[in-house]
């Protein structure tokens, strides 16, 4: 028999179990199999490490589900916990930032009147009123930025798969 | 026989939403229920990766604390079981890195320096357990033991987990053709491995 038919075979004998193979391509093979003993036992090969691959198994501790369970519910209650606290501080952030918009005027009007009485610089008074103005924003960042820091201290990791 | 497999398809778009969904809400029963599914599949594939019983056992749990963590971002368009070995094989690979910071190939493959490699033998099994294994089994550890890590990884994910060749692409993070070529060679070095030992 011409060589490159037991090639073929076997090219579609990995392709069957691979990507699989045409109907055609897999009528050929069934015939090419009933008359070539090599190729026989090339497929016997093919079904027999296949078969010993699905047949490996492994034993696990059996108590590593319970504490996985227990592991997840309590990261899982943490989470929770963090996304209250975390609703709360932005709730709390937009509220301030809408006190702080309804109250701009009014506090510009104090810092304008205390730099006159003070005989300050307008630059003072002004740059005064930008740092307040700042100032909460600035306790946020500082405060994320904390919590940032102990999670990654906590996990041990700061980059996450997607 | 369409429609049978139209309903099927039905049914894992249908089964992978509802993971979605119960995902988004870290529903913790759902949770429960994966990691009893996969307490088997999952600890395999990281045994095959990492070849050490202690570390898959570790990253068994890891990985369920990640899948938490990152629930919002699993989407259904591929079947969970994708997902989740994905992120098993991230974690592996970290965990190997910070140990060796070498060539991923060489992280993964068997004889290289570092932890020892474990692989399931009859020492650590049961006088029955052993009894049950059977000279196959034994031939298949020592056999997967032998082969590139690369190959072994697709084997694993392609007869033993059934992965499609896309999810596995999705999986290992290659092209298709990659891990078909992949694939091919891991079966014929499979296959001569266990003729030699069957010889």
């Amino acid at each position: 028999m011409n060589p490159d038919v037991h090639q073929r075979a076997c090219q579609l004998m990995d392709a069957l179990h691979v990507e699989g193979i045409l109907p055609v391509d897999r009528q050929w093979l069934e015939a090419h199999l009933a008359e070539c003993s090599t190729c026989q036992g090339r497929a016997r090969a093919n079904e027999r490490a296949l078969q010993a691959l699905r047949s490996n198994t492994i034993s696990i501790a059996p108590e590593l589900v319970g504490i996985t369970q227990a592991r997840v519910r309590l990261r899982a209650r943490e989470l929770r916990e963090n996304q209250v606290r975390m609703r709360a501080l932005w709730i709390s952030c937009a509220l301030s930032w809408v006190l702080g918009v309804a109250s701009a005027p009014l506090v510009w009007h104090a810092f304008q009147w205390v730099g006159l009485h003070a005989a300050l610089p307008n630059m003072i008074w002004e740059t005064a009123f930008a740092l307040w103005w700042l100032l909460p924003a600035g306790a946020v960042a500082v405060l994320a930025a904390w919590q940032q820091r102990r999670a990654a201290n906590r996990d041990g990791y700061t980059t996450l798969p997607h | 026989m369409e429609n049978i497999l139209c309903l099927y398809v039905n049914s894992m778009e249908l089964e992978t939403r509802e993971i979605a969904r119960g995902l988004r809400r870290r529903d913790p029963d759902l949770l429960d229920e994966l990691i009893g599914r996969y307490q088997f599949r999952l600890p395999r594939y990281l045994w095959t990766l990492t070849g050490n019983r202690a570390v898959a056992e570790d990253l068994f749990q890891e990985t369920w604390i990640r899948v938490l963590e990152k629930s919002h971002l699993y989407n259904p368009q591929w079947r969970f079981e994708t997902w989740l070995f994905s992120i098993a094989r991230n974690l592996a690979i970290d965990l190997l890195r910070q140990r060796q910071p070498e060539s991923l190939d060489a992280l993964l493959n068997p004889g290289s320096e570092g932890a020892p490699r474990e692989w399931p033998d009859c020492e650590s099994a049961t006088p029955f357990e052993a009894a049950a294994a059977g000279e196959q089994a034994e031939n298949i550890k020592h056999v997967l033991r032998r082969l590139p890590a690369e190959a072994r990884e697709v084997l694993v994910l392609r007869f033993q987990e059934d992965l499609d060749l896309s999810e596995i692409a999705e999986v290992v993070k290659a092209p298709l053709s990659t891990v078909k070529s992949r694939l091919y060679r891991g079966m014929e070095a499979l296959r001569d491995f266990l003729e030699e030992e069957a010889v």
